[in-house]
């Protein structure tokens, strides 16, 4: 089955995607941290045996699986999916995971908290990701009694968490706006409106793809809508300005603009070898050509998929035997060039 | 502000050293504070930070030393999570680590999230009982209204001080000074 991410975008959104996250906890059991291997693999069995139903609520095909059985390079091409977090991703003890067949929903069981339901969706869509999450957490909530409290609400082990276990999150795709000499102090001022803001790759210049990922800081005091809303107005609002700045370069320098893009289609089409890093980079400009139409190619293609591609345990996993470095920057060469379409 | 050290991004830390007395002062950039050794709050800067210490930060436990002291014998009896444990972390160990600790860091919660009480969804399980805090069911006082509360805890206060239950009457009457306190500052914002 075709994974969310391998869908082509039809929009020109600089939204790549959306994601919203709940954590909840089974008032039958201490927190994570405090479980023994026993109770882990106690808990973790309860719940799993209790999902098995999850499919029944709308049709979706899950796959259950034991994390702590996995292999690393598995799990680590997992997390670089976005799939699991890392604090999970790290853990001997018994901890699972239910995965639907495109991805796109995922619960993971006994990671930091006892629950942790992960809905996705690409473009710009935290509305649709928090109502499928919400029939998902009431699913759950019927089995299984969540530890709730009158003042705290939804309790979490880290109180960063507390009250609704919501993270809601659009991951925006910045080439220009970041290189903006004020983006620093932008980026301080979402703090002041309960955002923040974030490379997904790295920090400043070293975040290769230019890739943001916009959340909610808090959890508490607000209702879910006025989280879900506040995080959609951020990512629109980043999205137009981004998309504004580019317009405004392409009517001056559009021999530059045009240039840029297809020099680094050239390269990704023609490179025998691919440092990640330059792969990000000029995997970037295609994103950015194809969604403000510079660069047309003659099927549809998923820009972001290709991104996660080649991450190196996605890269080997995909190669199925170990690399090197060197063999590593050659196979993502391949990759790319065999999958980056035609121009048209 | 430009961080004084690569004078290019902008200064997101301040970071203030009182070394023997002699106070100085710096301005950096979250890069430039990863270099930079200080101590427990290195951590806020580095790639893969451990969560804990960053929420101890965030969560404005500073004076470790001190307050660990004060607390030191406070130990939620279900997980055996201790208070210093918590400070290390920043990680709850159960549900009711939630009531035993919130005497003790609700206002920095409070602070973290900007807000103290959860206003978003609920459990829709019927007859799901809250946990408890430490605010609305200490001493059993079921989920009544402040001014309820306060009546009801002012008859067990009567009720303990006729039996001589002494402790137990000075538990009842801070509630009854906690709540009215609460009452009253809610009372302005509104």
């Amino acid at each position: 089955m075709v994974k969310w991410y391998e869908m082509p975008v039809g929009e020109s959104s600089n939204v790549i995607y959306s994601r919203v996250r709940l954590v909840r906890n089974w008032s039958e059991y201490p927190f994570p941290g405090k479980l023994t291997d026993a109770q882990s693999a106690e808990l973790t069995g309860r719940l799993t045996d209790g999902l098995r139903g999850l499919g029944s609520l709308d049709g979706t095909n899950y796959q259950f699986s034991c994390l702590d059985r996995m292999p690393e390079l598995e799990k680590t091409a997992l997390l670089e999916r976005r799939i699991i977090n890392r604090g999970i991703s790290k853990k001997q003890a018994p901890a699972a995971l239910i995965l639907s067949e495109d991805e796109r929903i995922s619960v993971s069981l006994n990671g930091d908290d006892h629950i942790r339901i992960q809905v996705v969706e690409p473009g710009l869509a935290l509305g649709g990701c928090y109502r499928l999450a919400d029939r998902i957490d009431d699913f759950i909530g019927e089995r299984f009694e969540y530890s709730f409290d009158e003042k705290y609400g939804y309790l979490t082990s880290f109180p960063t968490n507390v009250g609704t276990g919501l993270r809601a999150l659009a991951v925006v795709h910045l080439p220009m706006l970041s290189r903006r000499k004020n983006f620093q102090s932008l980026v301080a001022d979402m703090g002041r409106f309960g955002t923040s803001i974030r490379g997904i790759y790295g920090e400043g210049a070293d975040n290769f793809g230019s890739l943001y990922q916009v959340s909610n800081q808090k959890t508490l005091g607000q209702t879910e809508r006025e989280l879900v809303d506040l995080v959609t107005k951020t990512a629109a609002e980043l999205d137009a300005q981004e998309r504004r700045l580019r317009q405004e370069a392409i009517r001056q320098r559009e021999l530059a603009c045009m240039d840029e893009v297809y020099k680094s289609y050239g390269v990704l089409k023609y490179a025998r070898r691919l440092t990640r890093k330059d792969a990000m980079e000029f995997l970037s400009q295609i994103m950015a050509g194809v969604a403000d139409g510079r660069l047309k190619l003659v099927e549809p293609c998923s820009v972001y998929g290709l991104m996660l591609g080649i991450q190196p345990a996605n890269l080997l996993k995909t190669a199925d035997r170990l690399m090197d470095k060197e063999e590593l920057d050659a196979a993502r060469a391949v990759f790319l060039r065999t999958r980056l379409p035609e121009i048209k | 502000m430009l961080c004084e050290h690569c004078k290019m991004r902008e200064a997101t830390v301040r970071y203030v050293e009182v070394i023997n007395g002699v106070k100085t002062e710096h301005n950096l950039c979250a890069q430039c504070a990863s270099h930079v050794d200080m101590g427990q709050y290195s951590a806020l800067f580095e790639g893969e930070f451990p969560l804990g210490k960053l929420l101890s930060g965030l969560l404005g436990i500073e004076d470790t030393e001190q307050t660990v002291g004060q607390y030191a014998g406070v130990v939620c009896p279900v997980c055996k999570t201790t208070y210093e444990e918590f400070v290390k972390d920043s990680q709850f160990g159960c549900q009711d680590c939630y009531s035993v600790f919130d005497p003790l860091i609700g206002e920095n919660i409070k602070q973290l999230q900007g807000n103290e009480r959860h206003v978003g969804k609920r459990p829709q399980k019927p007859g799901m009982p809250a946990a408890g805090t430490g605010t609305e069911s200490v001493g059993n006082v079921p989920l009544l209204s402040p001014e309820e509360q306060v009546k009801l805890l002012q008859a067990r206060l009567r009720e303990a001080v006729r039996r001589e239950e002494f402790e137990e009457a000075a538990a009842f009457r801070d509630q009854i000074h906690k709540l009215k306190e609460e009452t009253e500052s809610h009372g302005e914002m509104v």
